[in-house]
């Protein structure tokens, strides 16, 4: 029976889709521009029962002929199916995708060859993904990873979700503030209907169309929902859906009821077999309007009726209808992991959570769902009743795995304390040996160093005393690189090589390569850096070879982190290009604020003060993944910068760095501090110096970095704490406390440091200093400027500079000082190698220049670059850029 | 958002013309200084035009700097201010 003035208003809102007409051209209008290329993501908000799914229905109604459309949506499982509506997709027949789910095992080949598929194809498609407010973390990341490329795909990508659910910690706020700032993405809001809109609806029913509009706040689902409950008014949604489903015969509220317990949708067959119905009561469902049938599938309507109907069942029934259900699933195969687990708590049968939570989690992990495969571990110890000793043991382990990855490092530690402390018990030295190395990494992570140590010698005693194989090169590499960290070169380079020893004793290339990767890491920081950059040049090329692209990406940030301490800056520049380009295409935001916080710190060293800033505010405004040893290093270049241009904030902004870093290692310290002590000189508070740096001199002298030696012994010279240099001090520092000056400023601009080779010639005669005033000048030094004047005037020196000469007028290609200067070198026709010595950079800082200096001005050679600018850069005094 | 005061040498003297050329140097430094979200509040001129002091609402110094760059203009000193005027205690001593 179906009754008619219950359908003529609602079609009048999904048929007719009143008040959507703005919304419904301007995403026509991107599926227009899709078709030619220029595709773009839209994410679509409003309340429950705005009518989100109506909108994106019409519009996939509309386009179906011209258009490929592809629909997927996320459950509301208590914990979502990893990737469920990428999976949705590719598994309809319809997307001729099929093949795709063979990739579904590694989630980035897997969101890269779908991307392929959305190029280049004849007709656009239209890919719509519904309720991502419930999106798993893997279906964010193909969110992220789709919203920075979809630019340049055939195809408009619809996402809707509620707003009013997303509270501020919510994910998927993070993944609309990543996507924000990009042409491609566009927000639209479904708003509710007007006093207009209802009174139309309402039409010449018993209903009077302002009180309507009142109740239901123009919520276009309620609005429907109570002209079609009867002759009352509901107190509410919930009230005005359970109002109609009374009215149908009672096989037919069963079937009703089952379809309710499943989120999203539920096949004909098993509602049938839940409701013991026929198939005429599932046709009074959907005649009703009650239900939706789509192809052998049944749900409800909206999402609100489905748990309105849910949360009016008896809780016995309830129970018994999840119970049901999963013998109904675990039938099917593949088994849906994820679904059976949500039954499995919802039925509150601890014993079936405890079977499917932990494949469930497992499965998740593989998927990049990490916060979901906690959330399946967490679920299934909460019935760790129903589960042996041994087992709890081994799902703390691995939870402690996946706290980490999501960075609950606290949690991730007391998990995997928990399980060591089981395996003590039961004496299972194999087991300990492996809780323990793996603490080795939880304890680094919450800042404990010695508690690692401890953590790590004590599985190196165990798995000798085994006689172990492979595990005891895993531990020894694990070890190396915490020693490695910690700075300590020789324990560092005895483990590394016994792994390597032990490695290849028992065959294993992947432990080789870990080994040869530390070995490289090593040298380069605290050994021979010319070793280190070969060493690790040869693990990223057998790494990548060997498909290991992990290995290959750490080689890559420790030639880029590394190079950039021992102050290779070429090669550090290299590497770190390279990681960003590749974090950029993998969406590895972790490895790319890492990078980039190494490129803010090699700019400043470098003097180049504006690509710095800008490459500390890129860490600070991107997502910078997981961790926070990104914010310290980009924080400490800004503050820095600030120091010596003279700027405020200097102090605030070493203070967080070294706030963030606090109870972390040394190696990430020193740079901030050194910054808060070089800030105090230039104040003239050096008394405070002595008090700033006690603490990092001392870990410093413990460790083996020269270059940490070097600067922060420095700065206790400089202000007379100590009066010869440490030990062991980097050899420009060491020249430099030695009264080589002049030495010290021939290395330092061997090096390319201007600032540090200016500081050492203000340590020299008359001339030195007003070569290093010129270089201060230069660089925008005004604080060491103006202090090495003063001391010339005190000398009685007359005639000196009194300062750059400002530019005067507009620089109309956007040209940094810098790059003004570089280009009208160019302009006399010099070489990099000829600029760098004028300028007194590298020559490969010249060529870092020149290509931005070619990139703006939109020029393919440096002919073209300076024919570009004519005669508006004035080449002669090397200073400012000048209109004439 | 901080505010910054700026001082900036024009050792010949800093020269707008007083009509469209003038005016339409300003909103030119308006545009650029937009790309950074700073805003050009007011300068105060010394009398012999050589040095001006500038206020600035922006979000860092590095922003203040970048514009300037943009806007081919000198940078001396920048300092973060806040607001002060004669009645500001006003009722704070009561």
């Amino acid at each position: 029976m179906r009754d008619s003035r219950l359908s003529a208003s609602e079609e009048a809102v999904t048929d007719g889709l009143l008040e959507r007409d703005g919304l419904l051209a301007e995403l026509e209008r991107r599926l227009d521009l899709a078709a030619v290329g220029a595709g773009s993501m839209t994410m679509i908000a409003g309340e429950a029962g705005a009518g989100k799914t109506s909108l994106v229905n019409e519009l996939a109604r509309r386009a179906a002929g011209r258009a490929r459309i592809m629909i997927g949506g996320c459950d509301p499982l208590s914990t979502p199916r990893p990737l469920s509506p990428l999976l949705d997709v590719i598994s309809d027949p319809g997307s001729e995708l099929g093949d795709l789910l063979e990739e579904s095992s590694d989630p980035v080949r897997l969101f890269t060859e779908f991307l392929t598929r959305l190029k280049g194809t004849m007709r656009p498609t239209a890919l719509i993904i519904e309720d991502v407010h419930w999106a798993d973390e893997g279906t964010l990341d193909f969110i992220r990873f789709l919203g920075r490329r979809v630019g340049d795909a055939n195809a408009l990508v619809m996402c809707t979700y509620r707003d009013d659910e997303l509270d501020t910690a919510h994910p998927l706020r993070m993944v609309i503030g990543d996507l924000a700032t990009r042409d491609a993405i566009l927000r639209l809001s479904v708003e509710p209907l007007s006093i207009e809109a209802v009174r139309t609806l309402a039409g010449d029913t018993w209903v009077d169309p302002d009180h309507l509009h009142r109740l239901t706040g123009g919520n276009a689902f309620y609005v429907t929902e109570v002209l079609a409950a009867g002759t009352e008014f509901p107190r509410s949604v919930q009230d005005a859906v359970l109002a109609r489903v009374s009215r149908l015969r009672p096989p037919t509220q069963r079937v009703v009821e089952a379809v309710s317990v499943a989120p999203r949708d539920l096949s004909i067959l098993h509602a049938s077999a839940l409701a013991g119905a026929r198939p005429t009561h599932v046709d009074e469902a959907t005649n009703s309007g009650v239900l939706i049938g789509t192809g052998d599938r049944l749900r409800f309507r909206h999402e609100l009726a489905r748990t309105a109907v849910e949360s009016s069942i008896p809780t016995g029934s309830r129970l018994d209808l999840h119970r049901r259900m999963i013998d109904l699933l675990s039938e099917e195969t593949p088994a849906d992991l994820a679904r059976l687990a949500h039954h499995a708590a919802m039925a509150e049968a601890g014993e079936l959570v405890a079977e499917y939570g932990p494949l469930a989690a497992k499965e998740a992990s593989i998927r990049g769902a990490h916060r979901e495969a906690v959330s399946f571990y967490e679920a299934t110890l909460a019935h760790s009743s129903r589960l042996s000793a041994d087992q709890v043991a081994a799902i703390r382990f691995d939870l402690g795995l996946e706290l980490a990855i999501v960075d609950r490092q606290a949690e991730a530690l007391e998990h995997q304390l928990l399980a060591l402390e089981h395996h003590r018990g039961t004496g299972d030295l194999w087991a300990i040996a492996r809780t323990l190395v793996s603490l080795g990494s939880r304890y680094w992570a919450n800042r404990q160093t010695g508690r690692a140590r401890e953590s790590i010698d004590e599985a190196l005693e165990i798995y000798e005393s085994l006689d172990a194989g492979e595990e005891l090169a895993f531990a020894l590499y694990v070890s190396a690189t915490t020693f490695m960290l910690s700075r300590r070169r020789d324990a560092a380079r005895r483990d590394v090589a016994r792994c390597a020893a032990k490695a290849s004793e028992v065959g294993s290339d992947r432990v080789s390569r870990l080994a040869l990767l530390t070995e490289g890491t090593i040298e380069i920081v605290v050994g021979d850096p010319d070793r280190g950059i070969e060493l690790l040049r040869e693990a990223y090329e057998r790494s990548s070879r060997a498909g290991d692209d992990r290995a290959a990406v750490i080689a890559l940030g420790m030639l880029g982190s590394g190079g950039g301490e021992a102050r290779r800056y070429d090669v550090a520049i290299e590497a770190l290009e390279m990681d960003i380009k590749r974090g950029l295409e993998l969406d590895e935001d972790y490895g790319v604020a890492y990078s980039r916080a190494w490129m803010a710190r090699i700019a400043f060293e470098q003097g180049r003060w504006d690509d710095a800033a800008v490459y500390a505010d890129l860490v600070a405004e991107g997502p910078s993944g997981r961790g926070s040893i990104s914010p310290v290093t980009a924080l400490g270049a800004l503050g820095r910068v600030r120091v010596r241009r003279g700027d405020p904030g200097a102090r605030a902004a070493l203070e967080e760095a070294v706030a963030l870093g606090e109870g972390g290692e040394m190696q990430h310290l020193w740079p901030p501090l050194c910054g808060l002590a070089e800030l105090a000189w230039l104040e003239g508070r050096s008394d405070e110096i002595g008090g700033i740096l006690e603490w990092v001199f001392a870990e410093a002298m413990r460790a083996d970095s020269e270059w940490a030696r070097g600067e922060v012994g420095f700065w206790m010279w400089k202000a007379g704490v100590i009066d010869s240099p440490p030990d062991r001090a980097a050899e420009p520092f060491d020249l430099h406390m030695r009264g080589g000056w002049r030495e010290a400023a021939d290395r330092w601009h061997q090096i390319g440091c201007p600032y540090e080779e200016a500081l050492a010639l203000a340590d020299g005669d008359t001339d030195a200093m007003l070569r290093a005033i010129e270089i201060f000048d230069s660089l925008g030094a005004r604080p060491a400027a103006s202090m090495t004047r003063a001391v010339l005037r005190d000398r009685g020196v007359d005639n000196i500079p009194r300062g750059p000469r400002p530019g005067t007028m507009a620089n109309p290609y956007r040209l940094t000082g810098r790059q003004a200067e570089v280009l009208s070198l160019m302009g006399e026709g010099l070489s990099n190698g000829e600029i760098a010595d004028r300028l007194f950079l590298s020559k490969k800082t010249v060529e870092h220049h020149v290509s931005a200096i070619l990139a703006k001005l939109g020029a393919t050679t440096r002919a073209r670059a300076i024919a570009a600018v004519g005669g508006l850069l004035s080449p002669q005094d090397g200073g400012t850029p000048r209109i004439e | 958002m901080p505010r910054y005061v700026v001082e900036r040498t024009f050792p010949d003297g800093l020269e707008i013309p007083t009509n469209p050329d003038g005016a339409s140097v300003c909103l030119g430094v308006v545009d650029n200084n937009a790309t950074e979200q700073v805003t050009w509040l007011q300068s105060f001129v010394s009398t012999d035009k050589t040095k001006t002091f500038c206020i600035y609402d922006g979000p860092s110094p590095e922003a203040i700097r970048r514009v300037a760059g943009l806007n081919g203009l000198p940078v001396d000193v920048i300092s973060e201010v806040r607001v002060l005027d004669p009645y500001f205690y006003v009722g704070a001593a009561s």
